[in-house]
C-alpha cells in the first residue's frame, strides 16, 4: 500500500485530484501542499491550480508551495514550476518552495535551473 | 524466493498518445528492472529516462500509438519508444529539455528518425554491487 494521496483537508480548504496521480491542497494560508508525481499529467493540474492562487494572491503575493509529498518529478513537472517562479517574478513577487525532496533538487540541477527557485526549507 | 533474471525482455507495450500513459509506461519499466535486480536508486533512474521517453514522445509525435520497449541485457536496462510524427525539432526547447535530463541521468540515450516514424532509446547500466 502506497502513502501517496492520504492527505486530509482541513476545513476550509479544496482539495483537486487527477485520479490519484497528484494531489493538491490549499491551506488557508494560501500554501499549496501537493503530493503524487509531477508528470506530464500532473503537470497541468498543479499549474491549474497555481494559476488560481496567483490570482487570488495579485502583485507582490508570495505563492508558497509545499512539494513534501512529491514522489516523482520530470522535465515536464519541472516546466509548469518554471512558469510559476516566471510569473511570480513578473508579479513582483517569489515562488517559495518547502520541503523539497532530493529527487526534486537533482532535477533542479541536471537542467541547470536550481538558481530559478527560492527553496526555502528541504524535506527531513 | 526470488527469481532474479539476468536477461528479460523484450517486453512491448502500445499506449495510447496521452499523458496518463507516462505512469503506465513507467510502471511497467519498473517490474522489469525489479525482476532483473536493479536497486531503488537505479529504479527512480529508469523511472525518469522513461519518463522523458514519453515526453518526448506524447508531446512532439503525431498522436500515434505509441509503441514502447524494455528489455535488459547483461545488466543494461533499455527502453525503446516509437511513434509517428509529423514536425519533430529537435531544438524545441522542451525537447532540449529532455534530452538535457536524459543525458544526464542515463548511461546513453539517442534520437532516430526514419521518415515519418521517431524512435527514441536509452539505457541504464546496472551498477555491480
Amino acid at each position: 500500500m502506497g502513502p501517496v494521496n492520504r492527505i486530509r483537508t482541513k476545513k476550509g480548504s479544496k482539495m483537486d485530484s487527477n485520479k490519484n496521480l497528484l494531489t493538491t491542497i490549499v491551506a488557508a494560508d494560501g500554501t499549496v501542499s501537493v503530493a503524487g508525481d509531477i508528470d506530464m499529467a500532473g503537470g497541468p493540474v498543479l499549474e491549474a491550480v497555481l494559476l488560481q492562487c496567483e490570482d487570488q494572491l495579485g502583485n507582490g503575493g508570495n505563492l508558497v508551495v509545499d512539494v513534501e509529498g512529491v514522489q516523482f518529478i520530470d522535465s515536464s513537472g519541472l516546466r509548469s514550476l518554471l512558469a510559476a517562479a516566471r510569473r511570480a517574478t513578473g508579479r513582483s513577487a517569489r515562488l517559495e518552495l518547502r520541503a523539497v525532496g532530493p529527487e526534486v533538487i537533482r532535477l533542479f540541477e541536471i537542467t541547470g535551473t536550481l538558481d530559478q527557485f527560492n527553496i526555502v526549507s528541504l524535506r527531513d | 524466493m526470488t527469481d532474479q533474471l539476468t536477461s528479460i525482455g523484450p517486453v512491448r507495450v502500445e499506449l495510447p498518445p496521452l499523458a496518463a500513459m507516462s505512469r503506465v509506461a513507467r510502471l511497467t519499466a519498473t517490474g522489469v528492472a525489479s525482476m532483473a535486480g536493479f536497486n531503488i536508486d537505479e529504479i527512480d533512474d529508469i523511472n525518469v529516462i522513461v519518463s522523458e521517453v514519453m515526453v518526448a514522445l506524447v508531446e512532439h509525435g503525431a498522436h500515434d500509438t505509441i509503441s514502447v520497449t524494455f528489455d535488459v541485457t547483461n545488466g543494461c536496462f533499455t527502453v525503446r519508444g516509437a511513434t509517428e510524427l509529423e514536425d519533430f525539432d529537435l531544438n524545441h526547447p522542451d525537447l532540449a529539455l529532455c534530452r538535457t535530463v536524459l543525458a544526464a541521468v542515463s548511461s546513453s540515450h539517442g534520437i532516430e528518425r526514419d521518415g515519418v516514424r521517431a524512435e527514441i532509446w536509452a539505457t541504464l547500466q546496472q551498477s555491480q554491487s
